[in-house]
């Protein structure tokens, strides 16, 4: 019998002395923004080790589906960031924040990108706090805007897997009859508008501003008007409206929102007064679509009791780590919606609506710099448009 | 179990200290390096595996003979590669008895699963580790490491001022 035999390694080194094992194992601790930081004052080796920028890369790489919650933008207090995680992950009020010349509204967040809609220039301004750096995009045609007419949404997010580059999902009615949904996808690896994609939507639907979308499996929902879901497939590329189930749309002085539900489907939080109702989505092998009704959760039983009996208010939600921001007259709670578990926010007055902050954070070790790369492509997709421009 | 075809391929994979164990290919293939040996067929019906011994390759071949049906990486496998959840479950519980072993093993053990690229193994020995560490204290943590600090005051100093909210 043959024996095939392994080139041997060099003498076997204890694996935190070997860079590569130490690699291997430092890139599983916590995805918390404390834990690098923390783990660097160990030793000079471990320093440089987690200031590298290749680690630091696949580290974001490899917690990317359980990016931590590190705050939320309060609407009303403009685009500044407020933690909601305690010590030592606490980052200051104001780590990130941002201000925009031209009036503009808040389409949303996701996976540490904000994207913001200028209703005058009639542009898009995608937001990468952690590497600071603005991407602004005209509007395409088909896009412009009227709040009556031609109400716009949109939404901003990484493909599956990718960290480096970003796209945004427009969506918004033609103002014809019959009236039509638009999505449009800008990729900033093309750095182009993706064709027009349109879908017929019920004369009572209309794409609107203030309700941010959902990102559940490979499609994006946005609840438009009272009475519909429009849903976007990244995948295939196509634009589709779903009703909201029989019982919801009978139901008086209810909120609804889209939410993610267990095994990453869309389901929906329907909350009418103290009761939320969780709802699933089931499809068929036929493709057929069924609504079933979750868990309930009694919202008197888990925030404080208030002598107003004032009803909370959900003014958020946080997609990856599946948690609902409720105002109430005593404060600002949020409500992990598996395990109940419940935090209340330093917040005081009226919040109308909060945008979760959800992401790897890789705070700065040594000069280490994260932003490089970006500002870098974002240089190069606008000169290379601005050619485009000389010669179209 | 008894799903998988009779007459499966048997490979012998042999320690350094000259024991030799007699595994299923599939099994062996749980290991990317071996099955890139058996897929560019480099490898005979016999692995010598340097560096690794007896004790440890024995615990490995343990480690990939539980994992082997779940991943269903074998193709011939395909209706496995969906495990219930009560399936993962149960691996879960598995894992977890089979990395209480002492530090000198478990090191060892992340040493084979990274020099045999198993990456369940990797996985799980360097989450250990780390989960071992994350809450002691820097001085614990050097200890345990048997490392030195070798930064001057005013170096962690610097290093604390740089992301101050994350030593609050």
């Amino acid at each position: 019998m043959t024996t095939t035999s392994f080139l041997p390694r060099s003498a076997a080194a204890p694996p935190l002395d070997d860079d590569d094992l130490l690699f291997e194992i430092l890139l599983r601790l916590p995805p918390q923004p404390s834990s690098l930081p923390r783990a660097s004052l160990v030793c000079r080796r471990w320093r440089s080790l987690l200031s590298d920028p290749a680690f630091r890369r696949r580290f974001r790489i490899h917690h990317r589906r359980s990016p931590p919650l590190l705050g939320f933008i309060d609407a009303n207090q403009g685009i500044t960031f407020q933690p909601a995680l305690d010590a030592p992950d606490r980052l200051p009020r104001g780590h990130f924040s941002l201000n925009l010349d031209d009036r503009y509204m808040t389409l949303g967040w996701r996976h540490g990108l904000a994207l913001f809609f200028l209703p005058i220039p009639l542009q898009v301004v995608v937001w990468d706090p952690v590497a600071g750096v603005q991407h602004r995009l005209a509007v395409p045609p088909g896009f412009g805007f009227h709040p009556l007419e031609n109400p716009i949404n949109g939404t901003v997010l990484r493909a599956a897997g990718d960290i480096d580059h970003f796209q945004v999902v427009l969506v918004s009615s033609d103002g014809k009859q019959p009236r039509r949904a638009l999505a449009r996808v800008y990729s900033s690896e093309t750095g182009v508008w993706g064709d027009s994609i349109s879908c017929p939507v019920p004369l009572v639907s209309m794409v609107h501003i203030g309700e941010p979308a959902v990102l559940a499996g490979n499609c994006i929902y946005w609840l438009v008007s009272a009475s519909n879901i429009l849903e976007f497939d990244l995948e295939r590329q196509t634009l589709a409206v779903t009703l909201l189930p029989a019982q919801v749309l009978t139901s008086r002085n209810r909120h609804v929102s889209v939410i993610r539900v267990e095994g990453g489907e869309m389901g929906l939080l329907v909350v009418s007064g103290f009761i939320a109702q969780l709802w699933k989505r089931e499809t068929d092998s036929h493709g057929d679509v069924s609504w079933s009704i979750g868990r309930t959760i009694e919202l008197d039983k888990l925030l404080p009791r208030n002598s107003e009996k004032e009803p909370p208010n959900m003014i958020g939600y946080a997609e990856e780590n599946n948690v609902a921001f409720f105002w109430t007259v005593g404060g600002v709670f949020m409500v992990h919606l598996e395990s109940l578990q419940l935090k209340k926010l330093p917040v005081t007055g009226i919040a109308y609506r909060y945008y979760p902050f959800e992401i790897v954070y890789t705070p700065g070790i040594g000069g280490g710099h994260e932003g490089v790369e970006v500002v870098r492509h974002l240089w190069w997709t606008r000169w290379r448009q601005y050619i485009r421009q000389l010669f179209s | 179990m008894a799903t998988r075809e009779a007459g499966k391929k048997m490979i012998m994979l042999k320690s350094p200290d000259g024991m030799e164990f007699e595994v299923e290919e599939a099994v062996a293939m749980e290991s990317q390096t071996i099955r890139k040996m058996i897929e560019d067929d480099c490898a005979d019906t016999a692995i010598l595996i340097p560096n690794i011994n007896s004790k440890i390759l024995s615990r490995v071949i343990e480690y990939c003979n539980k994992h082997v049906p779940t991943t269903g990486a074998t193709g011939a496998a395909a209706s496995d590669t969906v495990a219930p959840a009560a399936l993962a479950e149960d691996l879960k519980i598995w894992d977890a008895e089979f990395i209480k072993v002492n530090r000198a093993t478990r090191f060892d053990l992340i040493q084979a699963a990274s020099y045999l690229n198993i990456k369940g193994l990797l996985d799980l020995t360097s989450q250990t580790t780390i989960d071992t560490i994350s809450d002691n204290s820097l001085e614990e943590i050097r200890s345990f490491l048997s490392t030195k600090n070798d930064y001057l005051p005013e170096e962690e100093q610097t290093i604390r001022r740089e992301n101050q909210w994350a030593f609050q």
